[in-house]
């Protein structure tokens, strides 16, 4: 009876109740859902999930302690700023994942698929890193989505690669020396830039273009 | 008439000043206060977007319209429209100081804008009622220097009342009392003709200034009713865009009258939360390589006695993360079949691969062959047959999507295989829920109230379920008053049901589906089938998974219920069969129609024809019409039966899992012809979501 009288509470609160869990509660989640889906595109508080208020302030002994690799992640679309962790190796892809299950995939560095930020990247076909290297090398790129209707989405750029130069960088209050290499992509209706910052084998730091409606994202390599 | 075609040149002569030659821009097309895109009262020659779905309201002094439009494909667009005149007796004092009237609108782009060439548009206002409304007219549309754009046009009907030029197609004859609700067609385009005019000027992103010159006398409301008086054939005003879906206008109308109009525009197309929001899915388990660890292939563990209650319940941990239910699994050394209930996912594509997902992890390395069966309802929909390898090399590959689906197949999903385990403790077979309901009987009248569900699974496919139904607010029509229908009211004693039903059994029903044969379903429900019938209602539906066609037919024996939301049959000794044949099609591109042919609820005998544009992300809107052998007398002031439907996913606004949607039917006018029984759980709406035609368009959310 208590029971059932909470439950007519709620309902009054325009939720709902019931044992039958496939169906979310229905207004209350528009309220709610509204709110959210705003703030993980305004604030990024979806991707920040657990981490404090400033990743960049963290004091790196703070984050080597755990003795596992650790990504930063920035996406300045929505000013969201997290740092991630590994949750699946296969072969040359690596799969860093947030808190609340958004996932980042990057083969050896280049960035091939995102899950759960919405305007996902949902497959790419994108350079190696032996092909990044290259002084003004081209190559195809091919980027995947769900557009409209949540139809797939495909776009194809042509990509030109240009050895920027050495520059020292700073990552996470530690330098680390790096050739920056840039890769312009075109196609009719635009052009994409995507930036690397390779040291020796590994990309230290990179700006890589992701989907329509995220944009660019930053990863920083901070714990190998 | 003289004046009028001055100033429609003064107004041309102004545009072309700011005529730069490259007229390319995009400037909103926006709406006017009739929910139609163009001016502000009047129309224009632009169309929306495709697949446009707006909702306007406006009031002007004491009128006031609500409109739904639809754009339906890029060039032809529709509107369903709720319009009220207050102090309608004004002049002629009575009990009722309002007026209701219903419309429909069409209107089609014959040219789009090109550099030279306007956009031009021929529409129907108000086609098909009582001819309140009524009007005809031809726009054109030129946009000039991304800021200006300048429309012209010439109406008839309401259109053509004021600055008439003549009758170029003769006299317009007046509409003949039985030929209200049906189209007006010897109306159309007769009577005088009269332009129109008018320009919109983008001051900035947000704000619009608009300034029209309107042929539209206000006869009905100024000279028959004297509620507005019209001064003045120029209106004016300026509205503001809040974001992509928010339109607000005001303006100065007639002379005399304050226009206030709210426009909310949706694209159907594009989720409000930029894409398919929730967590990520869990990675693919590889196996290992088959030269690095043989004994992992071996299948011998299909004879451990307790192999399958714990593959059973590993899977069904795994899968309830994203809401879904094992309802079977049968499994050898090198193939697995689950048959799932999917609550939550809503794409089809997704809850497949989530499955595969899970599959990876719990099944040994020896299972080769993945087979998924979607189960609605008790039944298979399909079968996704999927080669373990396949997934595991394509996960990280470019266009993963179009690789899978050359490598899997869609089949009929076939019969339970006799080996399976079934899931008896493994979903709840009683479920219950109260939740918010809304009653909506047309744009801005409606009742919220509280629904309780229960249902209880005797076994998949054996349903035994009820809803009752409390109404707590609203203003649906209440008053109770005996139908005066000509024919049995099997629809029209609807605010008696309203009114004593309260809180009423909506439904009581057993509810038993099968699939008596390959490509064939079949449901029976037996019981209250809705709040104003109860019986026995049989259904067959032949749909192989890769058809366009599906073919079905349905008999049904039925009496009327009390009005008092109970169990009785005393009120009404009314018993009647019907009975339908039905062909489904997809046309493609998300156009799914209907044709139904039989006897209806009033013993009337004709066809219902339906068009429905589904969406992938469960956005649907359609029409439908219904002409029987019941004369336009007997069915009262709509001539016959027709409406819109359209229902909108909550997922679609909101980003979360769920399949929950929120939409209604709506109806001009109800009449008693042309009704069929409101049974729950059709067959052909439950099954399309798993078949090719569904899955394929979405099919990129397999990864997702």
């Amino acid at each position: 009876m208590t029971r059932l009288l909470a439950c007519i509470a709620a309902v009054a609160l325009m939720s709902a109740c019931g044992n039958d869990r496939g169906e979310p509660s229905p207004l209350a989640k528009a309220v709610g859902g509204f709110a959210k889906a705003t703030l993980s595109r305004v604030s990024g508080k979806r991707a920040v999930a657990a981490q404090p208020a400033s990743t960049g302030q963290i004091p790196r002994a703070e984050i080597e302690k755990y003795g596992i690799p650790i990504l930063r992640v920035i996406i300045p679309a929505r000013a969201a700023d997290a740092l991630v962790t590994i949750t699946d190796t296969k072969g040359d892809v690596v799969t860093w994942s947030t808190t609340d299950g958004t996932t980042f995939s990057l083969r050896n560095g280049v960035l091939i698929q995102t899950r759960g930020l919405g305007p996902d990247l949902m497959s790419a076909s994108a350079p190696t890193l032996a092909q990044l290297s290259q002084n003004g090398a081209t190559n195809q790129r091919a980027y995947f989505f769900l557009g409209a209707e949540d139809k797939s989405e495909r776009r194809d750029y042509d990509c030109t690669l240009t050895v920027v130069g050495t520059e020292t960088i700073e990552v996470f209050s530690r330098s680390h020396k790096t050739t920056h290499v840039k890769e312009e992509c075109v196609r009719a209706q635009g052009k994409i830039t995507n930036d690397f910052w390779l040291e020796g084998a590994l990309v230290r730091k990179s700006r890589q273009w992701t989907s329509p409606g995220t944009g660019y994202i930053d990863f920083e390599k901070v714990v190998d | 008439m003289d004046f009028s075609l001055r100033l429609l040149i003064a107004t041309l002569a102004f545009g072309l000043a700011f005529a730069t030659g490259t007229a390319q821009a995009e400037m909103t097309k926006s709406l006017n206060i009739n929910g139609a895109t163009g001016l502000i009262d009047m129309p224009s020659g632009d169309a929306q977007e495709d697949a446009t779905f707006s909702f306007s309201t406006s009031v002007i002094g004491p009128v006031t319209r609500a409109t739904i439009s639809f754009q339906i494909t890029p060039r032809l667009s529709g509107a369903f429209r709720f319009q009220t005149w207050r102090d309608w007796n004004t002049l002629f004092p009575a009990d009722n100081t309002k007026n209701d009237d219903r419309s429909f609108d069409l209107r089609y782009q014959v040219l789009s804008e090109g550099r030279y060439a306007p956009s031009l548009t021929i529409g129907l206002q108000d086609f098909t009622g009582k001819g309140l409304f009524s009007s005809e007219y031809i726009a054109a549309t030129k946009t000039f220097s991304d800021r200006l754009k300048v429309t012209a046009g010439l109406g008839w009907g309401r259109l053509g009342s004021y600055g008439g030029l003549g009758q170029p197609f003769g006299e317009r004859p007046p509409l003949a009392s039985d030929d209200r609700g049906k189209p007006n067609v010897d109306q159309w385009f007769r009577g005088d003709a009269a332009p129109f005019g008018g320009i919109e000027y983008k001051i900035n992103d947000r704000w619009t200034f608009k300034a029209e010159y309107s042929s539209d006398a206000y006869t009905l409301e100024d000279d028959t009713r004297g509620i507005i008086d019209r001064d003045s054939p120029f209106n004016f005003g300026i509205e503001y865009q809040k974001g992509p879906n928010v339109r607000y206008g005001a303006y100065s109308l007639y002379g005399t009258e304050i226009g206030l109009v709210f426009h909310l525009v949706l694209d159907p197309k594009s989720r409000a939360t930029g894409g398919v929001m929730g967590a990520a899915p869990v990675p693919l388990n590889l196996r290992p390589a088959r030269s690095a660890d043989p004994d992992a292939y071996d299948g011998g563990w299909v004879t451990q006695a307790d192999a399958g209650p714990i593959l059973r319940e590993n899977l069904a941990k795994r899968l309830a993360v994203d809401g879904i239910i094992i309802e079977d699994i049968a499994y050898n050394a090198n193939t697995v079949q689950i048959r799932i209930r999917n609550n939550r996912v809503d794409a089809g594509s997704q809850a497949i691969g989530r499955t595969a997902r899970a599959l990876t992890y719990v099944m040994p390395a020896s299972v080769e062959v993945f087979e998924i069966v979607p189960v609605v309802n008790g039944i298979g929909a399909s079968k996704i047959t999927i080669r373990r390898r396949d997934l595991e090399e394509l996960e990280y590959a470019a266009d993963n999507a179009s690789l899978l689906r050359d490598k899997i197949a869609i089949s009929d999903a076939g019969p339970v295989p006799a080996y399976a385990i079934g899931g008896e403790d493994l979903y709840p077979k009683f479920r219950w829920s109260l939740k918010p309901a809304f009653r909506i009987s047309e744009p801005l009248k409606g009742d919220v109230g509280l629904r309780l569900n229960a249902a209880y699974d005797i076994r998949p496919g054996l349903v035994f379920s009820g809803t009752i139904y409390k109404r707590l607010a609203g203003n649906i029509d209440r008053s109770g008053n005996p139908s005066t229908s000509l024919l049995q009211p099997v629809r029209t004693d609807g605010s008696r049901y309203s009114k004593f039903g309260d809180p009423a059994l909506e439904r009581l029903t057993l509810a038993w589906f099968a699939r008596p044969a390959k490509d064939f379903y079949s449901r029976v429900t037996f019981g209250y089938l809705e709040r104003m019938h109860a019986g026995v209602s049989g259904e067959l539906l032949w749909k192989p998974v890769d058809s366009r066609l599906a073919l079905g037919v349905e008999v049904n024996y039925t009496k009327q219920r009390d009005t008092d939301g109970g169990l009785g049959f005393g009120e009404y000794d009314y018993d009647v069969v019907t009975g339908h044949v039905a062909a489904y099609y997809d046309f493609g591109n998300g156009f799914v129609g209907e044709l139904d042919v039989g006897k209806y609820l009033a013993g009337d005998v004709g066809a219902t024809v339906s068009l429905d544009r589904v969406f992938v992300n469960g956005w649907r809107v359609g029409a439908f019409a219904t002409v029987t052998d019941a004369t336009s007398t007997e069915f009262g002031s709509g001539g016959f039966d027709k409406g819109v439907r359209f229902s909108i996913p909550l997922n679609w606004a909101l980003g979360e899992q769920g399949k929950r949607a929120f939409g209604t039917t709506l109806r001009p006018s109800t009449g008693d012809g042309g009704a069929r029984v409101d049974v729950d759980d059709r067959l052909y709406d439950s099954i399309r979501d798993y078949h090719t035609d569904a899955l394929d368009p979405e099919w990129g959310r397999v990864w997702r």
